[in-house]
């Protein structure tokens, strides 16, 4: 679904992304695990290209998206979420979901995709009419996680989507996260630094460090060997 | 169709402002002089809010797109001041070169400062108008520093009678027009998904992005169509009504701050609120200058502060949130 060769980039004359490749598969769960300064949110936005790439090769269904402009990428289906709250503060749930459909292709199934939002998320239906800025954190980020599915994407790539939640919450992210792989169909990719959660959910890691890749396998393998999990997960 | 009819309602409080002022002004001797100043006001601030108002970018620079708009009309008048045949043609034109001069400087300064997000675009935009004055003086263009003068051609055009009416009385009346074509734009922006893409821009410029929209595109036409208009009215309020410009009057950024705080006062990103700013600054700023000369710009000062404390989203924005749950509310944009 999603291929990512050697891929470079930075900020100014700083290189953040030293060739890391990866690949993300159709309908599975894939995490990409690393500390703090790892070059993990910068990756994300190399792919959907609001950070340039410097080098390297983004491919998306086989075809090479890698200067690709990110509304552009959005319409073809990738989907970010971003860090941190991303949300309109002054506007009702129902108008921030309503935002995410705001492409043509996803205005045309606006009350599709609201259903399944508001069967994923019931609690975003209640609190339709209140101000997005009101909720609390873990209602905010079901906002910014039903705003991009409202895109109606088939990737969804989500930065570290449990940050900052309490314990309760961070397991109700999760949950959600297998939901769209189950019950939607959707390729997930997911940044995390929460390790035990991620690598319960995920089928498949990658686990980066100051900007490449470090490792990688199916989730049983990366959890039995300790090498890596002591060196760079601090598990 | 009523529903239809109904998103236009919110220019009806518009239009009767307008109409007021006119008839004020028509009808109380001694007072077309301010009338036409807050026309000007009205008209300057809602070209301004289109892209302050409806981005949340802020331009320092202006005024430099009534500075070459002014020069547009006074390039027309001038150059074609020998066909007299052209008659009331010579102003059209003179209009779309001010709009079509605007809209180049306004690419210009877009595509580079629009890469440039919130407090980096200000401080880029600040050197705009500074920098298109002296490139006006320094490199000799429109006669450089010593202005361009052309009452004789208005007179020579349009024949001495029509000419004094033109200054006089039509060119306010072609800023009243030029102001309530500015608020219907704005309000179909708002109805459209340019205006939707504008708010989610304003609001969170990454979110925006990630939902698909194309964040410079929508900056680049708020910033040309708000651009276009503020030639309109340099033209206008400018050019025509006094025919004769020199770089340092029109390239004043004076006039920037002064938009800033009309649109900010009435409510950025409102429809009526560039008007409601407009007739309270300029009727304050002129009792003011006559009960307390040069004590206005420090009351102004902290007028700013105070608005920007207790209530930033302006007067127009404050009533919006009171009106919410009333009959009003169609009314109030």
């Amino acid at each position: 679904m999603l291929k990512i060769e050697k891929l470079e980039s930075g900020y100014g004359a700083m290189q953040v992304l030293w060739q890391p490749s990866l690949e993300v598969s159709r309908g599975s769960i894939t995490a990409l695990l690393g500390p703090n300064g790892a070059g993990k949110s910068t990756l994300l936005s190399t792919v959907l290209n609001s950070v340039k790439p410097w080098g390297g090769k983004v491919y998306y269904k086989g075809e090479d998206v890698t200067y690709t402009p990110s509304h552009k990428k959005v319409h073809k289906g990738m989907a970010l979420v971003p860090e941190g709250k991303h949300l309109f503060p002054n506007m009702t749930v129902y108008e921030n979901l309503a935002m995410g459909a705001y492409l043509d292709k996803a205005l045309a199934h606006k009350s599709e995709s609201l259903d399944l939002v508001y069967t994923l998320f019931p609690r975003l239906k209640e609190r339709h009419s209140q101000m997005a800025g009101l909720l609390s954190g873990g209602e905010q980020q079901m906002v910014t996680i039903s705003r991009s599915l409202m895109t109606k994407p088939e990737l969804i790539m989500l930065d570290e989507p449990s940050q900052g939640l309490a314990p309760k919450l961070v397991s109700e992210v999760f949950e959600t996260i297998r939901k769209m792989k189950y019950d939607i169909g959707l390729t997930i990719l997911l940044v995390e630094q929460n390790v035990d959660a991620s690598l319960d959910s995920a089928d498949y890691v990658y686990i980066m460090h100051e900007g490449s890749i470090k490792a990688e396998g199916v989730t049983e393998k990366i959890k039995e060997s300790k090498d890596i999990t002591s060196t760079y997960l601090g598990v | 169709m009523n529903s239809k009819l109904k998103k236009y309602y919110p220019l009806l409080p518009v239009c009767v402002a307008y109409l007021i002022l006119f008839l004020v002004g028509r009808n109380v001797t001694g007072i077309w002089q301010l009338v036409s100043t807050l026309l000007f006001y009205c008209a300057l601030g809602q070209a301004f809010n289109i892209f302050l108002g409806m981005t949340g970018y802020v331009d320092f620079g202006y005024v430099a797109f009534l500075g070459v708009g002014t020069y547009g009309m006074a390039t027309a008048v001038t150059g074609l001041a020998g066909y007299e045949g052209l008659g009331v043609g010579v102003i059209v034109i003179g209009f779309a070169l001010a709009v079509i001069m605007a809209t180049l400087l306004s690419m210009a300064v877009g595509a580079v400062a629009l890469r440039l997000r919130g407090a980096y675009f200000a401080i880029a935009t600040i050197g705009v108008n500074e920098g298109f004055r002296y490139l006006i003086e320094g490199a000799n263009l429109w006669n450089g520093s010593s202005g361009m003068i052309f009452t004789a051609e208005l007179n020579q055009i349009l024949g001495r009678d029509l000419a004094g009416r033109v200054m006089t009385f039509w060119a306010d009346i072609l800023v009243l027009i030029i102001g309530v074509a500015a608020a219907v734009v704005t309000l179909l922006y708002m109805n459209s998904k340019i205006g939707y893409a504008l708010t989610a821009l304003r609001e969170d410029e990454d979110a925006a992005k990630v939902m698909g929209i194309h964040v410079t595109k929508f900056k680049i036409i708020a910033f040309i169509t708000s651009a276009s208009f503020a030639g309109m009215v340099g033209a206008a309020s400018w050019a025509l009504k006094t025919p004769y410009v020199f770089p340092p009057e029109v390239f004043e950024i004076h006039y920037t701050i002064e938009a800033i705080i009309i649109v900010m006062l009435g409510g950025a990103g409102t429809l009526m609120g560039p008007l409601v700013g407009a007739l309270i600054y300029g009727v304050s700023k002129y009792y003011l200058s006559i009960f307390l000369p040069g004590f206005q710009l420090f009351i102004f000062a902290l007028v700013i502060i105070v608005i920007i404390v207790l209530f930033p989203e302006g007067v127009v924005g404050v009533l919006k949130g009171k009106t919410r749950n009333n009959r009003l509310k169609q009314l109030i944009l």
